[in-house]
């Protein structure tokens, strides 16, 4: 990896890093939802500070090119992500169907009265 | 044996009266119009005629509007629930037929099929009919000759699997799985009208949509179901 993008990436998820956190005091962020960018985070700057580590395992594992290894974690990192908003977009929406279901039962049972 | 029959609606209001109606007259079992917050008068005109009505605040679709009549079929210790579509493709005298042979077989599902005694017509709608039967056919070793049919009774057994799963539909995906459920499925002939007015849950382009979701439902999802679980 070069020195440049070694720079970038680590002043790139240390501004993320901080605007997470400064979310999280101004109680726009759960500190659950964070986390896992905090990880995130972390695993940029883990990985562009030891960088001959980051070498080594891409060059045991073939990559061509030590930065694509670090693309992939990325990937990776955010398919995981996504996987998890899914979810719970999906839990969300079981809950709006169950209070959609009540009110409409309440209504039901008021009108029957 | 008390009866419901869960009619869900969903821009209506030219077909909902005629159907209630002929619900009333000759049915002797209850009713609940499951309206799935309709941008059209259909909740007013239900309102005016005072039929018995669940009013959902947000769209959510088919599947949860017949989950709900299920939570109100369970709530009021109803035996048998019946879907029976809204929009006036569905006749009520052939509703006795379906109890009738509920209570005659002791099956769990009965449904009211267009081809147990008359053949399937030639045509695109009905290729995908078939390509369904077949699909059921391998995974479950049960042939179904009318899957898609929207009338179907279900006992207080499938009921319950319907409020407590809400990842049940009213497709022939549901079929699959209750099948697997050593659940017992009959099909009693009924006919069915074209519908008169008003659009239908499957719009033409959504049907390709629909026939991946049921194939890709009924071979991963479905088919691996066990007994008891």
């Amino acid at each position: 990896m070069t020195i440049t993008l070694r720079v970038i990436l680590i002043i790139g998820s240390l501004i993320a890093f901080f605007l997470c956190v400064k979310r999280i005091k101004q109680a726009k962020l759960k500190v659950s939802n964070s986390v896992m960018w905090m990880v995130g985070c972390l695993i940029l700057i883990l990985m562009s500070i030891f960088s001959n580590v980051v070498e080594w395992i891409s060059v045991k594992l073939g990559f061509i090119a030590p930065v694509n290894f670090v693309f992939l974690t990325m990937i990776g990192f955010l398919l995981i992500q996504m996987f998890i908003y899914n979810i719970r977009i999906s839990e969300l929406n079981e809950k709006i169907k169950d209070l959609n279901h009540y009110i409409a039962l309440k209504e039901n049972e008021e009108r029957n009265k | 044996m008390k009866v419901l029959l869960i009619i869900p609606a969903y821009n209506e209001e030219q077909n909902i009266e005629k159907t209630v109606n002929d619900v009333i007259q000759n049915t002797d079992y209850d009713y609940v119009v499951v309206n799935d917050c309709s941008k059209d008068k259909t909740k007013e005109v239900c309102e005016k005629n005072n039929f018995n009505m669940l009013s959902l605040p947000i769209n959510f679709g088919l599947t949860s509007g017949i989950q709900l009549g299920m939570k109100y079929a369970y709530k009021n210790n109803y035996d048998i629930a019946i879907q029976f579509d809204g929009d006036g493709q569905h006749q009520a005298k052939y509703v006795k037929n379906l109890v009738e042979e509920m209570e005659k077989t002791k099956s769990d599902i009965v449904i009211g099929s267009r081809f147990v005694t008359k053949k399937k017509p030639h045509s695109l709608r009905m290729l995908g009919s078939k390509l369904l039967t077949m699909a059921i056919f391998l995974t479950t070793g049960k042939k179904i000759k009318d899957p898609t049919s929207g009338m179907r009774a279900y006992n207080r057994k499938a009921i319950e699997l319907f409020v407590r799963n809400a990842s049940l539909t009213p497709e022939p995906d549901t079929l699959v799985y209750m099948l697997k459920k050593k659940m017992a499925i009959k099909e009693v002939q009924v006919e069915m009208k074209d519908r008169e007015f008003g659009e239908s849950y499957l719009k033409p382009l959504k049907s390709i949509e629909y026939m991946i979701n049921m194939f890709f439902s009924i071979i991963f999802i479905r088919a691996i179901t066990r007994k008891n679980i």
